[in-house]
């Protein structure tokens, strides 16, 4: 396994050099730059505008700029954000807090309502229940999340008052205090619904099958002859066999832990990893943008790899070599 | 084992959820306590103590839309909400009255030929870590903007200090410029005497006593500007939630009278949430976009305010090509230089209905690009106000010879070619823009000028227009005006920003005349004249087709009090009060 592991890691980086040029390309190729927000004559004049492009580097040829980003970027140097005028690094770490808090609670919910999904689903299919929760789930699934969120907001936020309509934390409570951290869960929790209840489709549906598939396999059959109860068959025998294939969507879930929820966390005013992400574009912030992007393909390729070692303890009949 | 191992994860998913519950109990019993709240509100808010008398204490919360980019430095901001949060807890030298007139606040001066000014500090004017604030600090501020590693925009209010370049340049140590009498008088000498060199000048000052140390470069993004700034205003920083929140208390030694309110909680609303936040009460104070303001208006805990804006709307005509480097205007574009043409495309647009339609009342109809509640606008008495008339519209057109050959419905121009009207206006999220500028185009069709929109990416848009693209032909556009009213920088043929590249030498004159000390002295009757004279003249010749200036709005809760607008802005956040 640990060669195969290093195979894969070396196969990375032809990867993450090809992707580097494609993330510089397409942000590049994105009309404007970080200035073009800045017209504005109570703030500023044309000569700033022009003296920044050149300070910044805008105005050498693509190449040049590629390089002079990549040698600080495998540096671990981000460059200092356009937008926030400070160190790339410093604005991620300062998000990463909120988005892993909110994508953690969000797959918790996701991976409780799917298994309970799936699993009743699977158990029962083709009858008025699973077309119900098949029927739910695909209507949650097309559902736009800024629907949603709008009007989880409208209604548990504004009718029911159960919980706040925006923001990561109550800034007037004491930083480190119990109550700060409970204020950070209530305020995380309704975003995280959103989430979590959003995406249950894949699981769901994907453990159903599963399911449905190995109930009707000889080893199923050996254990109701030998008088298992059928309860057990289905959550011990069958569930661990189903549960093998959900792990290659964990290699997807690991980068969107960090990658956040672009729309959801800019509706909730959450300042995650999301909305960083959504303002870089917006404001042509290129280090933030570029560092974003590289982390998140680095984040999924990581992420395969790691379902990819998965597999091998999971199920001892995949062999790594 | 393997046993085991599905049983812990069984575990532990249980563990989860029931924190997962316990969690939802817990938040229950918090939100009950808000309602709690939200109950003596409401009842305080029926006997309208809002008007009565100023209250000492409590907390106010402030709504932003948009979240703040943390620069909370005068030098250093570069958006609208981070300048809110600052205008809390910090103030300018100088102020505004509302007439746009500059006033003293901390400093007062004193000028016989508008080249040097001496400017006197109140003394006992502290910083919110306890130093006194002097001149120094002003200096620091100057010096600190005008140095070559400053990455913010504003060198431009420093520049015409005597001797500014030369520091920038690394000519000199210090300004020449400038020189400091004593910790509270200090004589600023500009490069000419020129009359608007006072509302130009930069008037904040920068905390020597701690940012002192730190390299220009690095200032920006210091603790200083990021999370622990200081200022000399009626609220001090307290804590910053980067990107949702900031909370302010009040500064018990500020200078310039009591400070009612206890704390501001300064809080980051989407748009989606205003209404809701200020129906239940969660915000207290906050600017309105114009489509929020009918659903807000029958809201009865919340008041709307409106005071006139320095921003205006327009549908500019590319007239020519700029050339950068020899800042001249190069080339004509011959299309739209038919002035009938443009005061036909005027008459065809019904700009009162447009503007109620997509601003929902919060704007007015302007005839001239300078916004009315300056001093120096022309009434619309002595202006063309272009009333509707597509009738009008259609008998200029024929005039001009812009005639339907073919029979297509649609006018041709007087050579017989086919005419559009190429329209364009930039593209964000805002589902409203495509139907507002649609919206023109009609206009334009109604009269027989076939027209076609083109909506394009706001980032390329203002790319595309600086550069003079020829896809361009006319465009959708906003300027907003600071205190100074003089429109050079944005009408002048040597100007970048000059969009429709207008090139009227007798319009130029008019601006140039009226900032020149030899002709208007500091005669600001006179000054107003030459401008007046030159908005006649560009209402005439229309290089664009001025649309409405907008109104700034903000809804109130009503337990606020104290609180006032002019053009210039709120008052003193010191005054502020609100009512438990």
């Amino acid at each position: 396994m640990l060669k195969y592991t290093i195979k894969r890691l070396l196969g990375t980086i032809p990867m993450l050099i090809l992707i580097s040029i494609v993330v510089f390309s397409l942000a590049k190729l994105m009309p404007g730059d970080s200035l073009s927000g800045e017209i504005d004559p109570l703030n500023t004049n044309p000569e700033y505008i022009e003296e920044m492009r050149e300070k910044l580097g805008y105005n050498e040829p693509l190449p040049v700029q590629y390089f002079n980003w990549i040698t600080g970027f495998v540096q671990g140097d981000f460059g200092k954000s356009t937008k926030y005028k400070t160190d790339v690094f410093d604005i991620i770490m300062e998000k990463v807090p909120n988005t892993l808090l909110l994508g953690v609670i969000s797959l918790i919910i996701t991976y409780i309502l799917a298994f309970a999904m799936g699993m009743y689903s699977g158990r029962r299919p083709y009858t008025i229940g699973d077309n119900a929760i098949a029927g739910i789930n695909y209507i949650m699934l097309a559902i736009p999340s800024f629907v949603a969120a709008v009007v989880a907001i409208y209604f548990f936020s504004f009718h029911l008052n159960w919980f706040p309509f925006g923001g990561s934390v109550d800034i007037l409570i004491e930083k480190g205090s119990f109550e700060y951290y409970l204020s950070k869960l209530h305020h995380v929790l309704l975003p995280a619904l959103v989430l979590g209840a959003m995406g249950t489709a894949s699981y769901t549906q994907f453990l159903r099958n599963d399911i449905i598939e190995n109930s009707r396999k000889d080893f199923v059959r050996t254990a109701r002859a030998k008088g298992t109860p059928i309860r057990k068959i289905y959550n011990v025998h069958i569930l661990r066999n189903s549960i093998i294939p959900l792990v290659t969507f964990l290699g997807f879930d690991f980068a969107a832990l960090i990658g956040g929820a672009i729309i959801t966390e800019s509706i909730f005013t959450y300042p995650g990893i999301g909305m960083l992400f959504l303002d870089s574009v917006t404001s042509r912030d290129y280090p933030t943008l570029m560092a974003l992007t590289m982390l998140l393909s680095f984040l999924t390729l990581a992420g395969n790899l790691i379902a990819d070692l998965l597999y091998g303890v999971v199920d001892p009949r995949i062999r790594l070599d | 084992m393997k046993k085991n191992k599905s049983l812990l994860w069984l575990f532990a998913l249980i563990l989860v959820l029931s924190a997962f519950l316990a969690a939802c109990g817990g938040d229950d019993s918090g939100s009950s306590s808000d309602d709690a709240d939200k109950k003596e509100e409401t009842e305080t808010e029926t006997e309208g103590t809002a008007e009565g008398e100023p209250q000492a204490g409590g907390t106010l919360v402030y709504g932003i839309d948009a979240p703040p980019e943390g620069l909370f430095s005068s030098a250093f901001y570069g958006i609208a909400t981070d300048a809110e949060v600052i205008d809390l807890y910090d103030e300018p030298l100088i102020d505004y009255n509302e007439n746009l007139e500059p006033i003293p606040n901390v400093a007062s001066w004193e000028t016989e030929d508008n080249k040097v000014f001496t400017f006197t500090f109140k003394e006992g004017v502290k910083w919110h870590n306890g130093e006194e604030l002097t001149v120094n600090d002003w200096v620091f501020a100057l010096e600190t903007i005008a140095n070559k590693d400053y990455d913010g925009p504003r060198y431009t209010n420093v520049q015409t200090i005597e001797g500014a370049e030369a520091f920038r340049n690394g000519e000199a140590d210090t300004i020449s410029g400038i020189e400091v009498v004593s910790d509270y008088e200090i004589k600023i000498t500009f490069d000419q005497a020129r009359v608007n060199n006072l509302t130009n000048l930069w008037v904040y000052a920068l905390p020597e006593s701690v940012m002192g140390d730190v390299p220009v470069a690095e200032m920006s993004g210091s603790e200083w500007v990021r999370s622990t700034p200081i200022g000399i205003g009626p609220f001090k920083i307290e804590n910053i939630v980067a990107g949702e929140s900031v909370e302010l208390s009040k500064n018990e030694d500020y200078w310039n009278g009591d400070v009612n309110l206890d704390k501001i909680v300064v809080r980051v609303i989407d748009n989606s949430s205003v209404v809701g936040a200020l129906q239940n009460g969660d915000v207290d104070m906050l600017s309105l976009q114009p489509v929020s303001g009918p659903e807000v208006e029958p809201l009865e805990n919340v008041e709307i305010i409106t005071y006139p804006g320095l921003s205006y709307y327009y549908v500019g005509f590319k007239l020519g090509k700029f050339d950068n480097d020899s800042q001249t205007i190069v080339e004509e574009n011959p299309k739209y230089q038919d002035k009938q043409l443009r005061q036909a495309m005027m008459y065809a647009l019904n700009r009162q209905e447009w503007v109620d339609a997509f601003f929902f009342g919060y704007a007015n109809v302007v005839n001239a690009p300078v916004p009315s509640s300056h001093w120096n606008a022309a009434d619309n008495s002595e202006l063309n106000t272009y009333e509707y008339d597509p009738e009008k519209a259609k008998t200029l057109l024929d005039e001009a010879g812009y005639v339907d050959q073919n029979g297509d419905g649609f006018r041709e121009d007087p050579n017989g070619d086919e005419f559009i009207v190429k329209f364009s206006h930039y593209a964000t999220g805002n589902p409203t823009f495509e139907s507002r500028a649609q919206a023109i185009t009609q206009y334009f069709e109604e009269v027989g000028l076939q027209s076609e929109l083109e909506m394009v990416e706001v980032n390329l848009y203002y790319d595309m227009i600086e550069k003079d693209d020829p896809a361009i032909e006319t465009f959708f556009g906003g300027w907003g005006t600071g205190a100074d009213p003089d429109p050079s920088g944005l009408w002048k043929a040597d100007q970048l920003w000059n969009y429709p590249r207008y090139n009227n030498p007798e319009a130029d004159k008019l601006l140039d005349d009226a900032l020149d000390i030899e002709v208007v002295g500091t005669d600001q009757a006179k000054r107003a004249e030459l401008y007046i004279e030159w908005q006649k003249i560009l209402n005439e010749d229309l290089p664009m087709l001025y649309i409405a200036e907008l109104e700034e709005i903000v809804a109130l809760n009503n337990r606020v009090g104290g609180v006032e607008y002019d053009v210039s802005g709120q008052n003193n956040p010191a005054e502020w009060f609100v009512t438990e």
